[in-house]
Parts: structure tokens; C-alpha cells; sequence
């Protein structure tokens, strides 16, 4: 693994620094309930589109101080959503500040948070139209975005390593049975396909049973085309000399596959992984951004985007709304990258 | 050789009998009858494409898909192989039958370390720690350094390879080792120790050799008797010093003619003129009859059966008028 990092530094540097942002993101989704100063249901009725909280050093007589601070916002228009800087007073920003109590990970309650303030709000990305804190919503929707695409690719690289090794391996007419299925699979437009999985569930499901649900509908559609992937490797793997080494020593079928077959597609898989991470991320966003996906009061990047579909003056007015779409592109640029640095680095041929 | 002499006390760990290979449209092996006795290194000589490495797959039964044992019987410690099922021959490959082939970087899995492809041969339950210390002893054996346990094959020479696949081959304490060309892809030094280690593994491990080479010579130094193969059928058997002092068959003579430490400096090496007949377009004779220089009218028509001849047997028309059945 070090060595993989060292090499991935040497030979492509983006591709290090995005494996770096993509593990911040992460360990911000795993961390949330410590990071965000408030909780992403909380409704700050006094602040609807609140822009972002500027950070300041430096107070409106150019004093220094030490400790960074906010000024207060204060709502004069509230048809314009118009806001007056309250300069006179300062908040100063504590890091462990004290705040209500919530539960940290499910495993234990606790009442300090990384940063906040004692006085005035802090909202680092603004609020949205109920006045939510969007930067606590990001960390919070990052669960759920960022897990959909890890449990997603899993359960779809399990259907594909397992169907493809077979069909593979097997080959005939197992294989013919197999590839003619996820043809059937292959040549619906997966977005139409998505969409009418989702449709044949009610509307009504709690919001765990929709994340499944997503998590079942993309890896349903994502399994075919890596089960062909899979299946053309093993078919070209199978008539390694090891493998014909392997049958030598008497190993069982499921020993040869599982040991010496799919291992051996790893290096590609791997990177196969990274690269269709996005797709997962996307889908879950599309089907969030069509309300068909995660529901309010539930933060995910998808559904936090889907507020601004059709709303002109939310962009005009309130174009901090739009963070979440940053995000899922920082994701998503960052894994493609990392992808393609992991395929460069894992290649056996540079070894 | 002192082996030599002892042959004829020695019982047989295999017979093959009447062995035939192909499919509906071809035969490629045909006929091919043999024994390999205890303690005893039998070599199967010839060139590419005569159907040597084809009859070891055939004793292993890893033939390729399309091809089966049309008829022939390969009788193992008394089994008969071509009856048992898949699930009984995995219980014969690799524990009672090793083998070792040609090229070992591209038999050995590039993914795991030399350490973790021997204790995965290793056949039964036996404990984790148990398996290490067989391992390293079998490693110590071979004369590979205890490091070799944590390599990864590419970090190992080609004779060190080698020498893991023959660990590999031999950690079940078979009692016939298939070794298909196993020093073609080393240098020649290389080939020497690889060839003694096998030399003494005989003695060592009670075993026997089915050793698969298109040198004669290394044949003859490494074997007791020696089999020449030409299109897909046997055509000469006997002791190794016999054949290689006195070859009967015209290929086993042009095969040692072509020997390059027969010749002086400057003096041209012969060759043997024409190139093995593909299986699909053998002659209707004897196989050889093409590129032969004793060639009758009797060789293009029909094709030789066994005849033994001098404590030998050949397929040759030039020793006796006997025709294949």
C-alpha cells in the first residue's frame, strides 16, 4: 500500500492528491456529527438564504486578532432575502465549542463540536431556503453520497466477479446462457432502466429503505457490463500456464478460480473500481435530483441540488446553493483521477 | 550408470498401453506403449511437435478441451487413469503425480509469494505453522535461501524458479514426477544443478522420472532408458547408453548425427532435412518415411509395428516386415 502511494506520488501527482481529497472527504462524511457545528435538520427561521459567514481577522478599525471571528447577520428584507453586517459586535470562533447534545457515530452523545461560535451563527457555505446550515448539510449528505458509491460498486463487483468468473471459466454453453442475459441487461439506456426500477417501488418508503433501494437499483444495472468485463479476462487468464500449473497440482475448480483466475484481474478491477465510483454517485444524484431518491429532511449532494432545478432566482440570488454540485464534482474528478493513476501504477508490465 | 543394472529387479509405477489421443477428425498420438519402473529416469525425446509434451498431459488427463483418449489403457500404481472421475484424478494430480514444465516464470502465479504457492499444495488439513516448516525444509532441500518463502516469483532467477517448481511439484512425496522440458528456458550451468537436484531426488524421495527433453544428450546423461518420439507414435525404446552408442531407428540416428559436439571446429553441422509432419497430413506410412534415407516402397504404404531387436524395440521396416495392426 505505501509502496502503491509512493509510486502513485512519483509517477502521477494529481492522481496522489486527489486520493488524499478523496480520503478528507471521507473522513469528513465518517466524522459529521463532530465537524458540523449544527445538526442538518436544524431550521434557522431568522436566517432563510443566508449568504456565507465571512471569516475575519481583521475587525473594521484594522485591529488584529489572534482568534478568527464572524460578524452577525441580520435579516432587513425578508422578501429579498436582504441581510445587514452587524460590524459592532464580534464572535470570535472556538474550536470544541459547546452546542446541543447529539450523538457522535450512533455510539455516544456529546455536547462539543469542532468549531462554532458562543454568539451569532456561523454558516461557512450560507443556508438554504429553511434556513439550514449547508455546510453542515454537505458533511451530513456526504454519507449518504459517498456510501452509496462504495456499497454500490461492491455489491456489483461481487455479481460481476462471481457471474462473469463462472461464465468465463466455464465458458460453452454456460457462458452463451450468461452473456446472452446480460446482453438483455446491456442494451437498456440505464438511466430509463433506473428510473423505472425505481418507479415499480411506492414513493412513500422510509428513507434507510430508499438508500437500499438505490443502492439495489444501481448495482442492478451495473453488474452486466462488469460481468462481461470479468468474463473476457478470466477467458484469456484461463489459458495461463499457472493456471494450467494449478490444475496440475489437483486444486479444485472453485480454488482456481478464486485463487488464481480473479486475483490475477485485480489489477485491472481495482482500477475498474475507482472509475465506476462516479457513476454510483451520479445515479444516486439524479434519482435524489428527480425527488425519487433520498427524501427531505435527509441530506444528500443529489437532493440538495434539486431545490435549484426550475428556480431562477435562487441562482441569481443565492448561488450557494449550488456547493453540493461542487462537491459531487471534486468527488468525481478525484476518483477518475485516482483511477487512472491506479491504472498506470498497478500495470504488472511497469513493475 | 549404476541405475542401469538395476532395472530389471525394479517394479513398474506405470504402464501405458495402446495409448491413442485425438478426435473425430485426427489422431495425434498413436499407439504410444511404455513403462516407467521404480526409481527409474525415463526420457522422451524428439523434436517440437512430436507429441511429447502431449503424452505426459495425456498421463495427467489435462489434455485441451477437444481432444480425449480415444482408446489405450494408462495404469498408475495399479488405477486405472483414464476410468477415474475429475473429482478422484485432483486426488492424483499433485499428490501421487507431480509436475514441472518448461518455462517456471510463467507456471508460477506473479501474485503470490513462492512461500504461499507450496503451502497451497500442500494436501489435508495441516496446520498453518506445520506447513511453514515443511515449506522451508523442502526450500532447504532444493538449495533455495529461506528468504525464497517471501519472494515474489519475478524476484527469482530462472533456475531458482525452477527449483521452487520442482518444491512445488515434489511437497506431497509423489511418487512420479512429469518433468516437461524443465531446463529448456536455462542457461546451461543452470540446467546442470537442476538436472543433479533431480538426479538426486530419485535416491532421495523414492521416485520416478518421466523426463520430457529434445537434447538426446542430456537424455542420455540424465536417464536410464530413453524413448524417441516421432509424429505422434514412439519409434524406438531401449537402455540410454544403447541408443545413444547405437541408435537403430534412421530419426534416433539423425537426431544424435545433429548433436553440435560430435563436429570439429569449422566442419558444418548436419541437419535433418524437411520438418515434422503436421497431424493433419502424416503420411499414409511410416511417419518418418519423408525425411528417411532408408526409405523402401513398403515405408510409404504401410506403417511399422513393434518389433524388438536387440533388447530394443523399434518401428522400423529396415529391422523386420511387421505392420501396425
Amino acid at each position: 500500500m505505501k509502496g502503491i502511494l509512493n509510486k502513485l506520488r512519483k509517477k502521477n501527482l494529481i492522481a496522489f492528491i486527489s486520493f488524499w481529497i478523496i480520503l478528507f472527504l471521507y473522513f469528513l462524511a465518517i466524522t459529521a456529527d463532530f465537524i458540523a457545528p449544527y445538526p442538518f435538520n436544524k431550521q434557522f427561521r431568522n436566517y432563510p438564504l443566508c449568504p456565507p459567514t465571512k471569516v475575519h481577522f481583521f475587525d473594521k478599525n484594522k485591529k488584529f486578532h489572534l482568534r478568527p471571528f464572524v460578524y452577525e447577520y441580520k435579516l432587513i428584507n425578508p422578501a429579498l432575502n436582504q441581510y445587514e453586517i452587524l460590524t459592532e459586535k464580534i464572535c470570535p470562533i472556538y474550536f470544541f465549542v459547546k452546542g446541543e447534545r447529539r450523538k457522535i457515530l450512533g455510539l455516544f452523545y456529546s455536547d462539543r463540536y469542532l468549531f462554532g461560535t458562543k454568539e451569532g451563527k456561523i454558516f461557512l457555505f450560507g443556508t438554504d431556503m429553511h434556513g439550514r446550515d449547508i455546510f453542515s448539510r454537505i458533511v451530513y449528505g456526504a454519507r449518504i453520497s459517498l456510501s452509496i458509491g462504495i456499497l454500490g460498486v461492491l455489491t456489483s463487483f461481487f455479481l460481476g466477479f462471481l457471474i462473469g468468473g463462472i461464465s468465463g471459466y466455464f465458458g460453452g454453453k454456460i457462458d452463451n446462457i450468461i452473456m446472452r442475459i446480460v446482453e438483455i441487461f446491456m442494451v437498456f439506456p440505464s438511466f430509463y432502466l433506473m428510473l423505472s426500477l425505481r418507479a415499480a417501488f411506492p414513493i412513500n418508503l422510509s428513507s434507510f429503505q430508499v438508500y437500499l433501494l438505490i443502492v439495489v437499483i444501481l448495482s442492478f444495472i451495473g453488474w452486466a457490463g462488469l460481468a462481461r468485463i470479468i468474463r473476457g479476462m478470466v477467458l484469456s487468464i484461463k489459458e495461463e500456464e499457472y493456471v494450467l500449473a494449478a490444475k496440475a497440482l489437483g486444486l479444485s475448480t472453485f480454488k482456481i478460480i478464486f485463487k488464481h483466475i480473479i486475483p490475477n484481474t485485480f489489477s485491472y478491477s481495482i482500477t475498474a473500481i475507482t472509475l465506476s465510483i462516479p457513476g454510483y454517485i451520479l445515479g444516486e444524484s439524479t434519482l435524489s435530483l428527480l425527488g425519487l431518491g433520498i427524501q427531505e429532511p435527509y441530506p444528500s449532494w443529489g437532493n440538495m441540488l434539486s431545490v435549484c432545478i426550475g428556480n431562477l432566482r435562487i441562482l441569481s440570488t443565492a448561488p450557494w446553493m449550488l456547493i453540493s454540485g461542487f462537491f459531487i464534482f471534486l468527488t468525481i474528478i478525484s476518483f477518475n483521477f485516482l483511477g487512472d493513476g491506479l491504472r498506470d501504477v498497478l500495470d504488472p508490465k511497469n513493475w | 550408470m549404476c541405475l542401469t543394472q538395476k532395472i530389471g529387479k525394479m517394479e513398474e509405477i506405470l504402464i501405458v498401453e495402446n495409448i491413442s489421443v485425438g478426435n473425430e477428425e485426427l489422431e495425434i498420438l498413436r499407439d504410444i506403449s511404455f513403462d516407467v519402473k521404480k526409481n527409474e529416469i525415463i526420457s522422451i525425446v524428439g523434436e517440437s511437435g512430436c507429441g511429447k509434451s502431449m503424452t505426459l498431459r495425456t498421463i495427467i488427463r489435462l489434455l485441451p478441451k477437444n481432444l480425449k483418449i480415444l482408446n489405450g489403457d494408462i495404469i498408475f500404481e495399479g488405477m486405472k487413469l483414464k476410468d477415474l472421475k475429475e473429482k478422484e484424478m485432483n486426488r492424483i494430480r499433485g499428490k501421487k503425480i507431480g509436475m514441472i514444465f518448461q518455462e517456471p516464470s510463467s507456471y508460477l502465479n506473479p501474485l503470490f509469494t513462492i512461500g504461499n504457492q507450496i503451502e497451497e499444495a500442500i494436501e489435508g488439513n495441516i496446520k498453518k505453522r506445520e506447513k511453514k516448516e515443511m515449506v522451508i525444509k523442502i526450500l532447504k532441500e532444493m538449495g533455495l535461501p529461506i528468504t525464497t518463502y517471501y519472494q515474489y516469483p519475478h524476484q527469482l532467477s530462472g533456475g531458482m524458479q525452477q527449483r521452487a517448481m520442482i518444491a512445488i511439484a515434489l511437497i506431497n512425496g509423489p511418487s512420479l514426477l512429469l518433468a516437461d522440458e524443465p531446463t529448456t528456458a536455462l542457461d546451461v550451468t543452470t540446467a546442470f544443478s537442476i538436472i543433479n537436484l533431480l538426479k538426486n531426488l530419485v535416491t532421495n524421495h523414492n521416485l520416478s522420472i518421466l523426463f520430457v527433453t529434445h537434447d538426446i544428450s542430456l537424455a542420455n546423461h540424465i536417464s536410464d532408458r530413453i524413448i524417441v518420439m516421432y509424429g505422434g507414435t514412439i519409434v524406438e525404446i531401449g537402455k540410454s547408453k544403447e541408443i545413444y552408442e547405437n541408435p537403430l531407428h534412421p530419426y534416433t540416428k539423425k537426431l544424435i548425427e545433429c548433436l553440435p559436439q560430435r563436429y570439429k571446429k569449422g566442419e558444418r553441422i548436419k541437419t535433418i532435412e524437411g520438418e515434422v509432419p503436421f497431424f493433419k497430413n502424416l503420411p499414409a506410412g511410416c511417419p518418418f518415411s519423408q525425411r528417411c534415407d532408408y526409405k523402401m516402397k513398403i515405408c510409404e504404404e504401410q506403417k511399422p509395428g513393434k518389433i524388438f531387436f536387440e533388447n530394443r524395440i523399434v518401428k522400423c521396416f529396415k529391422y523386420g516386415n511387421i505392420v501396425e495392426s
